[in-house]
């Protein structure tokens, strides 16, 4: 169990013991912590007194399935809010199997000046000068460190975007098939990174010194467990295998509540040409692959990997968030051209959320139609191109409302909304409006109880206390290193025992159901602190001005939950 | 097959009409009830009685329980209970989570 320290400004690395304040803590429980506890919350968040921590969850580098997620935390540049975004592929796993709680990356390089972050097999770190990978893409850039450190390297690292600390700039990571297409996408983490002037972190897969487990035995049988109650629930058994996350444009379109043509409709019309279902047939027709495995550890398998006609490869891991932002908001009904978006965001190190939603808000200000694929394409490339345009599309949509002087801009604290409309899922909205880190689509879901008819979508009543317990859940998931989307194998009885079962016998505990809310509040609080401290207040938990005025058609409602019941979430 | 399990058996021509109706069904997710001549674009027209439920529908089109099928008409989940009304839009679903 053990820190990494870096100093930018020093070019030092140093490996220190957890100390006793961080014990038990790991992936967004151990970021949001330290943050509230070591970053000053008024510094600039693209300067040296931001710190930039990667940590893999509790539970990740042991045999437990489904633990690949790596958690970055620091300050972020686009909302002025402590952060914490995740993404799959192999570092979690890679540093798990080192022992390694976290990497801090703190102070700041000379401009210009660019390093990387390697740790060996053995769990020794280095950086090493980086210059002649300045400006470079992400696959290529993927590519030549995986030649120069071998392929069973994990890589974290920016593109041009996070070069240029536009504040939409992604992380991103690389997948099991070394291609860096999963990303720590939200909050403009790969502007912090650029910032810092570290352009990769390279780890080796292969170390054999992860922490011990308290009790293996219990811990195997837990997670023979774990594994049966994922394979058995129908969305990560059978949906998620063969759809992907792509899956939900049908039911969020069946209940109109999909936000298109930058938020002003809740059903995209043509809908249909851009579902998870035509997707899959598109890609068994050509040869690509409808099931992948994406990430270390994983028996899900919701990747995939999207080819052209002639069955080239375009991109891999098309996902729901990006087939929304690329196609629902800006009126794109075409998979080839929401591909090619798909893989210049990940190439250029960009957040496709917030890139779509920036594309959306420029054709609804008259810069391009709804719906123009190339102009769609050619704004995006302007990012790379450093235009004054494309500056701006890399700043995300409020900075393109702003320029562009268009008052529908669907964000929160600076961050887009997801592909959730608030008048349509009136409980997701509360999540966005809340959650300390903007508009956010993982921080507190609830499209699995709408869609279940446990609760109406369009009622305000109960949207709060229902927000409440997600985030929570969310927020203790998160600490764990666990994907998200086994949330609903881990609402049965056997999922949810089984996990408890695991932390127990890894920690050497014997916690019960309600310590997970425990974690996920602890998290939230911190999380809330320091924010206040750095000057949010209840006044910043609001939507945008149009949610409240323009009724979303087809249920035509507006956004119904009051200011007073809003503010009452945090009350625990 | 589909003519068996989408059309009741035939009744009095005279009464047919006020003992039917019509409902327009697409399903989406995994879900794959056996009906060759589906055509995803267009969906299947299923004639059930008058008053029929989603429960009926589901019985109708053979969907086990086991995958877990809901159902979305007019942009609402309706429950196993619901009755269904003649012209409707009807979606088959799966469960889904955040992601």
């Amino acid at each position: 169990m053990k820190f990494l320290r870096v100093n930018m400004s020093e070019k030092s690395v140093q490996f220190q013991n957890v100390p006793k304040g961080y014990a038990g803590l790991g992936g967004r429980g151990l970021t949001s912590v330290m943050i509230n506890a070591e970053v000053p919350p008024k510094c600039d968040p693209l300067g040296p007194e931001n710190k930039l921590i990667f940590a893999p969850g509790l539970l990740s580098g042991t045999s437990l399935v489904n633990t690949g997620r790596v958690s970055v935390g620091a300050k972020s540049p686009l909302t002025g809010t402590i952060k914490e975004s995740n993404a799959g592929g192999t570092v979690a796993t890679a540093l798990g199997r080192l022992g390694i709680t976290a990497i801090i990356a703190d102070g700041q390089a000379p401009k210009g000046d660019l390093s990387i972050l390697r740790i060996d097999e053995k769990g020794e770190a280095s950086l090493l000068p980086a210059q002649a990978y300045k400006g470079m893409r992400t696959y290529a850039l993927a590519e030549k460190l995986l030649e120069l450190y071998g392929q069973k390297s994990a890589i974290l690292c920016i593109g041009p975007a996070g070069e240029l600390q536009v504040t939409a700039a992604s992380i991103q990571a690389t997948d099991t098939d070394g291609r860096p297409c999963r990303a720590v996408g939200r909050g403009g983490l790969g502007a912090v990174m650029g910032s810092k002037g570290l352009k990769a972190v390279i780890v080796d897969q292969r170390g054999k010194s992860a922490d011990a487990i308290a009790d293996p035995m219990a811990f195997n049988e837990a997670a023979k467990a774990f594994a049966k109650a994922i394979k058995a629930h129908p969305f990560t058994g059978q949906m998620l295998p063969a759809l992907g996350t792509a899956g939900l444009v049908a039911p969020v379109n069946s209940l109109g509540a999909f936000p298109c043509y930058n938020a002003t409709k809740g059903v995209l019309e043509g809908w249909e040409k851009i579902s998870g279902e035509t997707m899959a047939k598109i890609i068994a027709e050509r040869g690509g692959k409808t099931t992948h495995m994406g990430c270390a550890q994983c028996v899900v398998h919701c990747s995939n990997e999207y080819v052209d006609k002639h069955g080239k490869y375009m991109t891999a891991s098309l996902e729901y968030e990006t087939i929304w932002s690329m196609g629902g908001m800006t009126g794109i009904v075409d998979l080839d051209t929401i591909a090619r978006l798909d893989f210049l965001c990940d190439d250029i190190g960009l957040d496709t959320m917030s890139t779509g939603v920036a594309v959306a808000v420029a054709m609804d200000a008259g810069k391009a139609k709804f719906g123009d694929s190339e102009a769609a394409i050619r704004m995006v490339e302007e990012v790379a191109k450093g235009t004054e345009f494309g500056k701006v599309l890399g700043n995300g949509p409020a900075a393109v409302g702003k320029h562009l002087k268009h008052q529908r801009v669907p964000v929160v604290k600076g961050q887009s909304i997801a592909a959730y409309d608030p008048r349509g899922m009136q409980g997701n909205g509360v999540t966005y409006a809340t959650c300390p880190m903007g508009a956010d689509h993982t921080a507190g879901n609830m499209i699995g109880l709408y869609l279940s008819g446990a609760m109406d979508a369009l009622k305000p009543d109960g949207q709060v206390a229902a927000s409440r317990n997600s985030q929570i859940g969310a927020a203790s998931l998160d600490t764990l290193g666990l994907c998200l989307l086994v949330g609903g194998a881990l609402r049965t009885p056997e999922g949810g025992q089984a996990l408890l079962k695991a932390l127990n016998a890894k920690l050497g505990t014997n916690l019960g159901p309600e310590a997970m809310s425990v974690f996920g509040i602890k998290v939230l609080q911190a999380e809330r602190e320091f924010n206040r401290k750095a000057g949010f207040t209840n006044k910043d938990d609001r939507l945008p001005e149009f949610f409240y005025k323009e009724p979303l058609p087809p249920h035509n409602k507006v956004f119904l939950v009051s200011d007073g019941d809003l503010d009452s979430l945090f009350n625990f | 097959m589909d003519l068996d399990v989408i059309e009741q058996p035939a009744r009095s021509g005279f009464f047919k009409n006020l003992l039917m109706m019509k409902v327009r069904v697409k399903w989406f997710g995994t879900l794959n009830p056996e009906f060759p001549s589906y055509d995803s674009e267009k969906g299947l027209e299923v004639e059930l009685s008058d008053g029929a439920r989603v429960k009926d529908l589901l019985a109708r089109l053979r969907i086990p329980e086991v995958k877990g099928a809901l159902v979305a008409v007019d942009g609402k989940v309706l429950h196993l209970e619901d009755p269904l009304k003649d012209g409707s839009s009807v979606h088959l679903l799966q469960p889904v989570y955040g992601g």
